[in-house]
């Protein structure tokens, strides 16, 4: 039985998602680990209004009957927790980053906050995208060593402890490439106000 | 060599001599430094049989590899021995300068073993080690000690005992320039049994870094952290680590007269906007620290370190005292007489009830504040009643036939966090290896401070969670050595890359995490060769039955047995909270088993 606490917890961020346009009518997915199990969003559920049948606890390290009820995504969720200390996974399709996603290999972003928090986000692609072992094992591995990643042309994984944070850091960079193309259609010279910033690429 | 230094120095205070070796390098990438490293060496050299004040038990000092490169907080040290007041596995850190310099002699590691004839101090000037006689300095109070062996922040500093380690309290601390302290679980007392009065460094020796453009690199990005977060540079600059007094209050986990109440009328009184509207002189910074969160306070009485937070609550809050001139004096106290301020003040805080109950015959009350200085006094020179509260609090009431009244986890002192209003807190408590410890895992930057992320202090499914990375990620900031407040900047993948840069071994944030769990079962092993099992994961039984009947955490108790149970499964220990042989290989640690023991037999 899931506590009412992480339920609440899902359909608050899930609604989230949904009303910033960072996901479609059923896309992306959340999923936090608790300990050796995970809770996960149903397969094809509506993240913007989930109810509390739509949230399924499945095993970490093996499959139960869970998985026949879970995401797609959800072997890019646990290779991501068995690999990562994760403890919370979100999963969108932040529109403005998918866009940047399709021309270049990382972003890296150009506003003051994301600067700060995110340095620069890599960007991977797998011909089988969506829920394959070898998309899953790629996304752990970038995971590593950074908060957020794209997909080329899907959407972005990101982990924190909550899935507040997680959300966070999808948010910060769907932010960041909003601020981006608004700058390309403002079309001015950019005026280089960050000490470093030419390393933010390595980091 | 980058980062390490790669020696170890061991010297036997027996015999007097002492000898140096290489740090074996597979072992340092795995335990990294500090508490890691430390509690490694402890397993092989301090076994089931050793009574932690006899000369068979050892002292570790340790650095890291970033200590002394000038990381922010890159000051750290720590100290690694079994504990004379829990039985455990211990380890303590402190800041200051001494890890600094202690570095900068060429060494990683300090070994103390054996006991003096009688008292002696060391002296370590880089490779040079002289050993004098301390007859003298015996009986001398830490202060005026470290004054008189020459303590100059930057060139030379002075780790010490007091009267407390000499007269081997169970609650005594070591201390190092003058008055930061490596206090919890007694090591001063372990230090005291070899006739160990101080140790002197002196080093003129720099880490090497292996990538120093990078290294740079992250420096100023640290900085730039450290300066955005309103915690690193705001609240603890301005009002140090008792700005939480309020906050800990206003959501009713502030524990109160012996943990009797979550909220206390007085904590405004003794809070940390007090302290900065009456007898704060200033603030005060360790070596390469942006931060700067130490207090220098003066009364009529004293001028020095502190008082922290715990410390005020502990003299404060838990003895139902507001009188924050009289805390600041036992804080002092403790200081110049080298005592842990938590376990000191919990002490008096049970004594007090049991007294006010009548179980224990003695004047003491709570909210006696003319008490606190004579207390602290008697523990150090086990005086009157004070040769029974330098026992610590679990000896104390365990005497008086009253155990249950001891607001001990495994015998040691809680802090003042009160595990009803925060349920992980209290898992954290009751699992942490040195017992009742706040430093193992901050649950309260979770469950109370927002960091990262707010979540539910109320909420039982799932905590474990919470509690196991942050135990592995503290464990492993314990082994780098940094102070864990700048964590509230900075999140863990930069001591990761930090690290990297540094030594050159490649660390990602999984990595570090890994070497934390790694350090954490380790210890677990440790406690459970002790005799330790599942029944000392435990807390009082006050706060698993009596709920506070006002205030925001009205109605709870510690709902510890699920959490305790999903926590052990979470680990990937068996039932009673031993560790699986699968979930030791996968930490690299099945070879430290004795395989004529098996894992059942340990515990």
């Amino acid at each position: 039985m899931i506590d009412q606490r992480i339920y609440e917890m899902f359909r608050e961020i899930g609604q989230s998602l949904y009303t910033h346009t960072m996901i479609s009518s059923h896309g992306g997915n959340l999923s936090i680990r608790l300990g050796d199990r995970v809770v996960i969003k149903r397969r094809g559920a509506m993240l913007g209004c989930l109810k509390p049948h739509d949230l399924i606890e499945t095993r970490l390290d093996k499959n139960d009957s869970g998985v026949a009820l879970a995401s797609t995504e959800l072997l890019v969720h646990r290779t991501v927790y068995l690999n990562t200390p994760a403890l919370a996974i979100c999963h969108c399709h932040p529109r403005t980053a998918i866009a940047y996603s399709l021309s270049r290999d990382e972003i890296v972003p150009i506003d003051n906050e994301a600067s700060y928090l995110l340095k620069k986000v890599p960007v991977i692609y797998e011909e089988f995208a969506s829920g394959t072992p070898q998309m899953a094992n790629k996304v752990a591995e970038v995971l590593k060593n950074y908060k957020c990643i794209m997909l080329r042309g899907h959407g972005s994984f990101s982990t924190g402890q909550t899935l507040d944070e997680a959300f966070f850091w999808s948010s910060t960079l769907e932010e960041a490439c909003q601020i981006m193309l608004f700058t390309k259609q403002v079309g001015e010279p950019f005026i280089e106000y960050r000490k470093n910033s030419e390393n933010y690429g390595k980091f | 060599m980058n980062g390490w230094n790669g020696r170890i120095l061991e010297i036997d205070l027996t015999t007097q001599t002492h000898k140096s070796y290489p740090l074996d390098m597979e072992m340092a990438k795995q335990f990294i430094g500090g508490r890691g490293l430390g509690v490694r060496l402890l397993w092989d050299m301090v076994g089931p049989e050793v009574d932690p004040l006899s000369p068979e038990n050892v002292l570790i000092f340790t650095n890291g590899p970033l200590t002394a490169t000038g990381y922010q907080t890159s000051n750290r040290f720590s100290v690694s021995t079994k504990s004379p007041l829990t039985g455990t596995v211990l380890d303590a850190n402190s800041g200051g300068y001494w890890g600094m310099q202690f570095k900068k002699t060429g060494f990683d590691v300090l070994i103390v073993r054996g006991k003096a004839q009688k008292p002696i101090w060391i002296e370590i000037k880089n490779s040079e080690i002289t050993f004098h006689d301390a007859s003298e300095l015996w009986g001398m109070r830490v202060f005026e000690l470290t004054e008189k062996l020459g303590q100059d922040n930057n060139k030379r500093n002075v780790l010490c005992i007091g009267p407390a380690g000499e007269n081997l309290s169970r609650l005594a601390a070591i201390m190092n320039d003058r008055e930061r302290a490596m206090a919890r679980g007694g090591p001063g007392a372990v230090m005291g049994s070899k006739n160990l009065k101080a140790i002197v460094v002196e080093g003129t020796e720099r880490p090497e870094i292996m990538d120093q453009e990078r290294f740079k690199f992250l420096l100023y990005e640290t900085r730039k952290l450290l300066a955005a977060s309103p915690l690193t540079s705001q609240a603890l600059p301005e009002f140090g680590t008792i700005m939480l007094m309020n906050i800990m209050n206003n959501v009713g986990a502030l524990a109160t007269r012996n943990h009797q109440q979550t909220q206390f009328e007085g904590a405004e009184a003794i809070s940390g906007e007090t302290l900065s509207e009456t007898y704060l002189v200033k603030n005060a910074a360790c070596w390469a620290c942006p931060i700067g969160c130490t207090r220098i306070s003066k009364t009529e009485k004293v001028e020095g370190e502190g008082p922290e937070f715990e410390s005020a609550w502990a003299f404060g809050a838990q003895c139902g005292i507001d009188d924050l001139a009289a805390i600041i004096e036992a804080n002092s106290l403790c200081n110049d007489l080298g005592l842990d301020t938590i376990s000191a003040g919990s002490t008096i805080a049970c004594a007090m009830e049991l007294s006010e109950k009548g179980y224990l015959d003695s004047d003491l009350r709570f909210g006696q504040a003319d008490a606190l200085a004579r207390c602290v006094e008697d523990m150090a020179y086990r005086r009157d009643l004070g040769a029974e509260l330098t026992e610590g609090s679990l000896r104390l009431a365990t005497k008086y036939g009253h155990p249950e009244l001891s607001m001990t986890a495994k015998g040691m002192e809680m802090p003042a966090y009160d595990p009803r209003g925060l349920q992980g807190q209290g898992l954290l408590y009751a699992t942490s290896n040195r017992g009742g410890c706040h430093m193992r895992g901050n649950m309260i930057g979770l469950e109370v401070l927002g960091l990262p992320k707010l979540i539910d202090r109320f909420q039982v499914q799932g905590k474990s969670s919470f509690v196991i990375l942050n135990q592995n990620s503290n464990a492993a900031i314990d082994s780098l050595v940094v102070c864990k407040f700048t964590n509230m900047g900075v999140a863990d993948e930069y001591f990761a890359r930090i690290l990297g840069a540094v030594t050159g071994v490649q660390y990602d944030t999984g990595d570090l995490v890994k070497t934390g769990e790694r350090v954490w079962n380790l210890e677990r092993l440790y406690n459970n060769r002790e005799g330790f099992t599942s029944k000392d994961d435990s807390l009082p039984p006050r706060l698993l039955t009596e709920a506070p009947t006002d205030g925001p955490s009205k109605g709870w108790v510690s709902q510890l047995e699920p959490m305790l149970k999903e926590y052990y499964r979470s680990r990937g220990w068996d039932q009673n909270g031993v560790p699986t042989p699968k979930k030791l290989a996968e930490l690299g640690l099945e070879n430290l088993v004795d395989p004529s023991r098996t894992l059942e037999k340990i515990a």
